[in-house]
């Protein structure tokens, strides 16, 4: 019986190791919950993208549950998640975009706002609009309080304009029915 | 004891001293190479309440602060502060950046503290892909400025020295 | 259309697997001959589905078919042909498909050449592929489907394949380690079946021998060509960086090489047999824990595909279920391997075996620094990394052991060696390898002592392969019966290949020691004409043009290299832009050549319009991949010794219900 032991020592070594696999597995970054959640929207003044003139401030989110999506055209992904936000909005969910654009910074050579709203009018147009209006977050001031890591990204906000869900990556029917929907049904049950 | 089992006793000890030596060699080869991570506040404000020592080997990272870049005008020396929520430290560097590296940009540095807030980096890497920053900054400071998106790569750290 | 039928055929696949692990193995259980004959069809079965699969892949890419999820992600419409054909594997799922192509494969030849094996050990041998094969196909339908939809709305265009893998290097790159990663497979089934049988002599060693040897020389080929790529297309002129992908192909390699050694021990000497079912066992659940490492995103490396916990989830799962189980498998049976060889302190068995402790301990090495960052991470004791020097400093330590192992081991003889046989061979060898090595080294301006070690280390070996072919035709040249050239001729091709082997080892060797001492680099601000000199060579920085290529546009600085006034090198450094990923790349100007690499690579503009330019000059590096490739090609020439051509043999009556004649050639 001995003998047994030495020869389970490979085994227990890598059975250790698994545990240590296991747990870096789920330690991902991405699977952390924003630390805004169940937090009030930061506050920001910012233009509507197709009508500069035009203003927002957190309150614009008060009375509905609204989907708060990150986007813009540079991004691949998004540009693949637009045609399921439009069938969500098509089911009666209300969606603003979050818009910001990276040519506006200057390290990518100055990208006049005219020029981005075409652009954007020309991705909506071939893609479908899925938003009900797209805030403009000319300096990335307000992606920067939400935590934003990357694009697309959604927030869920409720009634009350708390954040309720942070998703990072794209909306599809798997991420909706198990992650939102739950929590959207919820909300408008009350 | 009998000579026979002097021998194995001697054979025993000589493996057992070998294999403690090639251990013990290697933890403290282990121990010289071991850089912690820090992002910009836990260098000045500490991390679990300890403040690096200068002098110290560590990798940082941060977001490039804006504007904060400055190039010498004979050399490749270069240096620029990083932020991630609270103060910023200053990076020098001499050589040639990575393709990524832009203001605004989250990038990593392991170089030598050489000041409470200054480092003296001999490689600085602007790693990223479209969804994530090197995941011990995008860990440590969700919330940093937007990267440049889309680009499902990565750089390669810059040479050293 | 075609994608949904490549889909089908991935199931079948999946059923050929799921008939070929269950029927094989209870036909054997059973002594039911006619179960046992259908691991054959089965095997082609599951290769001829997953071929079609692969083929239906590649033809969604040829054809622009985004609205693949996959093809979206990694081709694009611009991109030209070649790389699309070869973007079948720039990805998770297409290069999961490509792995288990190869896993077929290897089924397929296993079942096909196997002839002079029992009929009973190729039926458990394919029922654990199979088994194996059911884990793999499961993993890439479940999780990392490469015919998933984006229907009905698909993008008009492709987000293109990351301009670091549109590249001649890549191309090659992932099919060759993959013949090796996967190829250990074999090996690892051959260990198993061997266990559960119970049969528990050395002819399952001999068996799986020449298997074990192809899969080694692909990997080989495979982590040279990783190397080479790195060097020429990160652009800053590295060719090893210890990075957890590449410590993960490194870490199989290692085990690898340990077990064609130990294998050899086993089949011959029938000795260290646990230890070599032990390490069949760890080199494939080293290439498996590589793929985890390098898909799940545990690790984040620059070659890591993007992480999904999901995915990362199944294999770890995978792992529990292959490792874990044959791990478990072994503490049951091992304890009955019993060594029946005997063997004194000093003989080529005891070198042999202590060169293995040495590559095992390198693996451990590896592993301990590929896997502490995570464990650091865990135990919550924050985030670590650790540096480069660590790995160079203990494998400076292990090899002087190693090699000098390296140097003795071929010229003793099994059983027992009497040390002062050797002794003046050795002081010999010793006495040449030392002068040679300080008299090259010599020839360098400021000969650096890391150097001449390495090239004494390298001579030694040479200088001890040598001795050995001369020791082997010494008789015959003695008793005049042949001639020096007939002589060599009669040494077998197994004999050859550890020589070459051996040899190979040797150059890449120098290679390392060579560069690692002898590099000059330059980081450099340039302006147009600016030139500068280093190692006797003069780099002109003559100007910068751009152009457009057909995905990207590109700056390119000229470089001319004078040596004594003359031109020896016309060097263009790349600076590229990907439109489509929006991504920078830099495209290093190498001309290469046997004795040295001029290396140019354009770092960023600055300000006022100079260029940052690094510069360098690398001695001998191209030995490093040459030395791996003379060890692949002894691998190949290893495999193709008379007496692993099993197809042939069994033609023979005599060949094989028994356990296998012992061999008399010496080989290690």
């Amino acid at each position: 019986m001995k003998k047994i032991a030495v020869y389970l020592i490979p085994l227990a070594l890598f059975l250790g190791l698994i545990i240590f696999l296991y747990q870096g597995l789920f330690s991902n970054p991405r699977e952390h919950q924003s630390s805004l959640l169940d937090q009030p929207m930061p506050e920001f003044v910012l233009p509507d993208l197709m009508d500069i003139e035009k203003t927002y401030n957190q309150d614009v989110f008060l009375g509905e549950v609204t989907l708060l999506n990150v986007w813009g055209v540079w991004c691949i992904t998004c540009a693949i998640e637009l045609p399921y936000l439009k069938q969500l909005q098509g089911e009666g969910k209300h969606i603003v975009g979050l818009y910001f654009d990276q040519d506006m910074d200057p390290d990518f050579g100055i990208k006049t706002v005219a020029r981005v709203q075409q652009e954007v009018t020309d991705k909506l147009s071939q893609l479908g609009n899925p938003y009900a209006f797209n805030i403009f977050d000319v300096k990335r001031d307000l992606s920067l309080d939400l935590g934003v890591t990357g694009a697309p990204e959604t927030y869920l906000i409720d009634q009350q304009g708390k954040i309720r869900l942070h998703h990072i990556g794209d909306i599809n029917a798997r991420v909706w029915n198990k992650k939102f929907a739950p929590v959207y049904q919820e909300l408008t049950a009350q | 004891m009998n000579p026979r089992r002097q021998k194995r006793l001697m054979a025993v000890s000589a493996i057992v001293l070998i294999v403690g030596g090639a251990i013990g060699l290697m933890l403290y080869a282990l121990t010289q190479n071991i850089d912690l991570f820090y992002t910009p506040s836990e260098i000045i404000q500490g991390k679990d309440g300890k403040i690096p020592q200068v002098g110290q080997r560590l990798r940082i990272g941060g977001m490039v602060v804006p504007g904060t870049v400055k190039r010498d005008q004979q050399t490749l020396a270069v240096s620029f502060d990083l932020v991630d929520t609270g103060p910023t430290v200053t990076v020098s560097y001499q050589g040639i950046l990575p393709d990524l590296f832009r203001e605004g940009q989250g990038i990593v540095a392991t170089g030598v503290l050489t000041k409470n807030n200054h480092i003296k980096a001999h490689e600085v890497l602007a790693k990223h892909d479209e969804e994530y920053m090197p995941p011990e900054l995008a860990e440590k400071m969700k919330g940093i400025k937007h990267v440049k998106p889309d680009q499902a790569s990565y750089g390669k750290p810059g040479a050293g020295e | 259309m075609l994608a949904e039928l490549g889909n089908f055929a991935l199931v079948l696949a999946l059923m050929m697997g799921i008939l070929l692990s269950i029927y094989p193995m209870w036909g054997a259980y059973k002594n039911h001959t006619k179960m046992m004959a259908m691991a054959k069809p089965l095997a082609i079965g599951m290769f001829v589905f997953t071929a079609f699969a692969y083929g239906c892949l590649t033809h969604g890419f040829i054809s622009d078919d985004f609205s693949l999820t996959y093809v979206a992600n990694t081709s694009n419409s611009t991109l030209p042909l070649y790389y699309k054909i070869t973007a079948v594997w720039g990805g998770h799922e297409g290069s999961f498909l490509l792995w288990v192509l190869i896993f077929s494969m290897w089924t397929v030849a296993v079942a096909l050449f196997s002839k002079a094996i029992p009929i009973k050990m190729v039926a458990r041998v394919l029922s654990i592929l199979g088994m194996v094969g059911i884990g793999f196909y499961l993993f890439m339908l479940l999780t990392s489907n490469p015919f998933d939809r984006l229907l009905p709305f698909f993008p008009i265009d492709g987000k293109d394949l990351n301009p670091l893998l549109q590249d001649f290097g890549m191309i090659i790159h992932p099919p060759m380690l993959y013949m090796g990663y996967v190829g250990f497979s074999v090996a690892f089934a051959f260990a198993l079946a061997a266990l559960i049988s119970g049969q528990l002599d050395s002819t399952w060693a001999r068996w799986s021998r020449p298997w074990t040897i192809a899969a080694w020389s692909f990997l080989t080929a495979g982590v040279a060509l990783g190397s080479w790529w790195a060097y020429y297309e990160l652009g800053w002129g590295g060719w090893w960086f210890w990075d957890p992908v590449e410590n993960a192909s490194f870490m199989p390699w290692l085990i690898g090489t340990a077990l064609i050694h130990s294998l050899a021990v086993t089949e011959k000497r029938k000795v260290f047999k646990s230890w070599t079912v032990l390490l069949a066992i760890s080199a494939f659940s080293l290439s498996l824990l590589g793929t985890f490492l390098v898909r799940s995103g545990v690790l984040v490396s620059v070659h890591s595909f993007a992480s999904d916990p999901s995915r990362g989830l199944f294999i770890l799962g995978l792992l529990v279920v292959i490792i874990g189980g044959s791990l478990g498998l072994y503490a049951y049976r091992a304890p009955q391997l019993k060594a029946t060889g005997r063997y004194q302190l000093f003989s080529r068995e005891v070198l042999l075996i202590g060169n293995n402790v040495f590559l095992t301990a390198a693996t451990l090495v590896v592993l301990l620094g590929t896997l502490l960052p995570l464990v650091h991470k865990e135990l919550g004791m924050g985030s670590i990394s650790i540096g480069a020097p660590f790995f160079n400093q203990m494998f400076t330590y292990l090899i002087m052991p190693f090699v000098l192992f390296m140097g003795i081991g071929p010229l003793t003889r099994w059983k027992s060696q009497s040390p002062q046989a050797l002794y003046k061979q050795l002081l010999l060898a010793f006495a040449l390898s030392i002068s040679a090595g300080i008299l090259v080294n010599a020839s360098f301006e400021q000969s650096s002592y890391m150097a001449a070690f390495g090239l004494v280390m390298s001579f030694w070996i040479i200088v001890a392969t040598i001795m050995e072919i001369q020791q082997r035709i010494q008789p015959q040249l003695v008793s005049g019966k042949l001639t020096i050239l007939q002589s060599l001729q009669k040494l077998t091709p197994s004999h050859w290949g550890m020589v070459f082997g051996h040899l190979g080892f040797a150059v890449t060797l120098i290679g390392i020691a060579l560069v690692s001492a002898y590099n000059v680099e330059r980081n450099l601000r340039m302006t147009i004409g600016d030139s500068v000199s280093l190692q006797g060579y003069e780099f002109v920085f003559k100007d910068v043009s751009n152009y457009t290529g057909p995905n990207y546009t590109a700056d390119v600085g000229h470089v001319d290299v004078y040596q004594n006034s003359k031109k020896v090198a016309q060097l263009s450094a790349e600076k590229r832009f990907y439109p489509v990923q929006r991504n920078v790349m830099t495209e290093a100007g190498i001309d290469s050549g046997l004795t040295r690499d001029l290396f140019v690579a354009l770092g960023e503009q600055l300000k006022n319009g100079d260029w940052s330019v690094r510069i360098y000059v690398k001695p001998f590096i191209n030995w490093i991949w040459l030395g791996a490739f003379i060890m692949a090609f002894g691998g190949v020439l290893s495999i193709s010794d008379r007496r692993y051509r099993m197809t042939k043999m069994a033609k023979k009556p005599q060949v094989d219900k028994t356990p296998s004649p012992v061999l008399k050639e010496q080989i290690s």
